[in-house]
């Protein structure tokens, strides 16, 4: 088939018609890239901006949980909520739930706190009273209750969280979410 | 490569059409005015773009709609960018539309045999005016709002199915979440859908026929499209993208406070382009002849003689008939909104109404990004901010008698209807109480000590009742004690006086308030004695006053008619005095000329009122810092 370029026309000298190849070309892939990459920098949104999924807390971010002398003595896990004001893109709602987290109270008054999303594929873990130990209901992850993995479907240990115990007795815990599915913890966003 | 092309042209054919796509013959060569198609069609491209990217950032309905756009257009990365361009692109294809309709007529190529790709044009037209009514109130502000409500009332006005027509736009008998998933899916759905098949069609008849080639081009050497005529298209279509462009840049898309149907828009308009029909709509005799006449005949007759353009070409004087019609329309059009400018850019009412509405845009934005918004939508951050609701119960209770800085509250004056030579006409209303924009600051405790017949000059116009505070014993006392006051001997003693005074409301934009000042101007208002001479009176021989500072009792005043000035102009004083100014402890039954508001303004209403006087409220650095608030 005969190549449209070449296709002869009385005023055009090969030139020209070669610059204007050229411009159309050239013209037609800003005009139509220009709202394509402006719409797909708006798309990426999510990946160029760091938000905060809720407000609140101490100048480190630690929110508290509950009383110390409100936890087992014996290490027993007891779940809490965490309360702050959720921020859902422009949405901020005042006092809600913004994630969940075992506590376990260790010798020394240590405290260790669980996010107790599996690290796996994100189920909420829960603990069982007859085993003394953490379950995934969704696909079996198990984990002692140091949170060491008791069989191989998670890829990780149960995620711990930064926690501190104030004068009070009160204890705090730093929220976060991590990834899930991988080897290494890191925390999401 | 060239192996896998034949492949697929093979399976495919897309040689062929590329190649007709492409070198489709242009007797008389490329031309200029033959752009105006591809520019729309290219403009269509951005919207749809553009349109699904917004789309997946956008969420219909009344408490999520403002505040979906707020969150793009101030908050998401290149969001302003998007919406930007989104929006005035829609603009440019009104214009681009008129430009090749303009074409079409002059060029005669609505007449035979393209009378089908006329009126196939003439759907695409209609569909892009719904794309832009159902675009314009999806942002749920003010303006879009209020415009829109225009429209489905004219719809709601058509004979016989009106009212069912208005209800199943709406979703319902009023605005709702309902309105907004209708007009969305009609606006990002339907009309595009459309859109594209009548642009196929239009298109697919229009390549059958050709370009309308005028007498004089047909003796030039033929052309192609590709790549003259695609160059000449791809230019101008760069120059509308850098108009585009410049505007998002420049202006940028506008949102204005989020709808609020309890609130009357005084600065609502229909977008630019439809300022003419709103402008037809206002003439008295249009009006007189009924808004279905003026909203849907005349203009349903208009397009009615547009359809019937191929038909009455073919006389011998319709084609010149066609143009000349074109051409009216687009003067009186083009008349209309010159009118309609012309009259509001006189109208400073309106001017202040338009200023408010894009102050209540930022303002509502500001708040937003401040506290966050409320489950219960951005409207109620507007509802509960004293620096919005202030000026409009000012204006709406206040400012029969008050002023505030010359203005109502909300920078508009206050005017009356009077009859001179038989004729109506706008007269500023005079204030008869005293302008509040300064109301206990220190400059207004200093020129009421000192100036006060001009502090309260307006009660000259309130009557004899008025003209008793004028000549009253306060009005003596200042005659008598402002020009000791003024020596520059006793710059100090009334500074401290009026700082004493002001302290007592504490009020927050005063702040910090200089206690040395304080304690000298405690000691005037006991003992009256000035850095030079004294006082003929001292101030607690009339006014109960016990210091904020909690330091002892000045004087307990001498009864109604002395004003306790106990906490002066602060939140408390002002709260009392506007619930019931004839309080004994005020002006007394018998001196008081103003209305008590305890019963006409709720506790809410008070507050709001009172932290806006008393500059009590969020402010952002940025937006009110040198001075912005006096606006």
């Amino acid at each position: 088939m005969e190549p449209s370029s070449s296709l002869p026309t009385d005023q055009t000298t090969p030139r020209r018609k070669i610059l204007a190849v050229l411009g159309a070309v050239g013209i037609g892939a800003i005009i139509s890239l220009t709202p394509l990459l402006a719409g797909l920098s708006f798309f990426l949104d999510p990946l160029l901006r760091r938000r905060a999924g809720f407000k609140g807390g101490d100048a480190e971010g630690f929110l508290a949980v509950t009383q110390l002398s409100d936890l087992p003595d014996d290490g027993t896990p007891l779940r809490f909520v965490l309360r702050a004001n959720k921020i859902d893109a422009w949405n901020e709602f005042k006092d809600q739930s913004i994630g969940t987290v075992y506590l376990r109270k260790m010798p020394g008054n240590q405290i260790i706190a669980f996010n107790d999303t599996c690290p796996h594929l994100g189920c909420k873990v829960d603990y069982q009273e007859a085993s003394r130990t953490f379950l995934c209901p969704c696909h079996a992850s198990a984990f002692q209750l140091d949170g060491e993995p008791m069989n191989k479907i998670p890829p990780r240990k149960l995620d711990t969280l930064e926690s501190k115990t104030d004068p009070d007795g009160k204890v705090w815990v730093k929220y976060q979410d991590f990834q899930c599915g991988v080897e290494k913890k890191g925390a999401v966003g | 490569m060239n192996g896998m092309l034949n492949w697929l042209d093979d399976r495919t054919g897309y040689k062929n059409l590329v190649h007709e796509a492409l070198n489709e013959p242009i007797p008389g060569g490329a031309k200029w005015k033959y752009v105006w198609g591809s520019t729309l069609s290219f403009v269509f491209m951005v919207q749809v773009i553009t349109g699904f990217f917004l789309w997946g950032a956008y969420s219909p309905s009344t408490l999520t709609a403002w505040e979906s756009v707020y969150y793009i257009q101030n908050v998401m990365s290149y969001g302003w960018l998007v919406r930007g361009i989104h929006h005035f692109a829609a603009q440019a294809m009104m214009i681009l539309l008129g430009l090749h309709f303009m074409q079409v007529i002059i060029a005669g190529a609505y007449k035979a045999p393209r009378e089908v790709n006329f009126w196939l044009g003439l759907v695409l037209m209609q569909i892009v005016l719904g794309l832009s009514l159902t675009g314009y109130l999806l942002p749920w502000d003010q303006k879009g709002y209020y415009a829109t409500k225009v429209a489905t009332n004219i719809v709601g006005v058509t004979p016989m199915i009106g009212p069912q027509l208005q209800q199943l736009a709406q979703g319902g008998t009023s605005y709702g979440h309902h309105t907004l998933t209708r007009f969305f899916a009609l606006h990002a759905g339907i009309l595009p859908a459309l859109m594209v098949g009548f642009l196929a069609l239009h298109i697919y008849v229009f390549r059958r026929h050709g370009i309308t080639v005028s007498k004089s081009d047909q003796a030039k050497p033929a052309g192609t499209f590709w790549p003259d005529q695609v160059l000449m298209d791809a230019v101008a279509c760069l120059g509308v993208l850098a108009t585009i462009l410049f505007f998002t840049v420049w202006k940028g898309a506008e949102l204005t406070g989020p709808a609020d149907a309890s609130e009357a828009y005084s600065a609502a308009r229909p977008e630019w382009y439809f300022l003419f029909l709103f402008r037809f709509l206002k003439f008295e005799e249009v009006d007189k002849l009924g808004l279905v006449f003026g909203a849907l005949y005349v203009p349903g007759a208009i397009m009615g003689v547009i359809a019937l353009m191929p038909f009455i070409g073919k006389w011998k004087l319709g084609h010149g008939f066609n143009v000349a019609f074109t051409f009216a329309l687009l003067a009186g059009a083009t008349f209309l909104t010159a009118i309609a400018l012309k009259e509001d850019g006189a109208d400073k009412n309106y001017q202040a109404a338009v200023k408010a509405a894009e102050f209540e845009g930022h303002r509502a934005a500001e708040l937003a990004k401040e506290f966050g918004i409320p489950p219960t939508g951005a409207l109620s951050l507007l509802k509960e901010d004293p620096r919005i609701q202030g000026p409009k119960l000012f204006a709406r209770h206040c400012s029969s008698c008050h002023r505030h800085n010359g203005h109502n509250g909300l920078e508009q004056i206050v005017m009356k209807e009077i009859e001179e030579n038989g004729q109506k006409i706008q007269v500023e209303e005079p204030a008869t109480a005293a302008d509040l924009g300064e109301f206990g600051s220190r400059e207004w405790i200093t020129s009421l000590l000192t100036n006060y017949s001009q502090t309260f000059a307006p009660l000259k116009n309130a009557g004899e009742n008025g003209e008793k505070f004028l000549t009253g014993e306060m009005a003596e006392w200042v005659k008598e004690n402002s020009p000791t006051l003024l020596q520059p001997e006793n710059a100090d003693s009334l500074k401290g006086l009026v700082e004493f005074l002001a302290a007592q409301g504490g009020r927050r934009e005063l702040q910090p308030f200089d206690p040395a000042l304080i304690a000298a101007g405690r000691e005037i208002f006991k003992g009256g004695k000035l850095a030079q001479g004294t006082l003929t009176s001292n101030c607690s021989d009339c006014h109960a006053m016990k210091p904020v500072d909690g330091t002892e009792s000045l004087g307990d005043g001498a009864g109604p008619g002395y004003p306790t000035l106990t906490g002066y102009a602060g939140k408390q004083w002002l709260q009392d005095f506007v619930k019931n100014p004839a309080h004994e402890s005020f002006y007394g039954a018998d001196r008081n000329l103003m209305p008590p508001f305890e019963a006409k303004l709720s506790q809410k209403e008070l507050t709001l009122l009172i932290d806006w006087m008393m500059g009590d409220y969020f402010r952002s650095n940025h937006v009110e810092a040198g001075g912005e608030r006096k606006e």
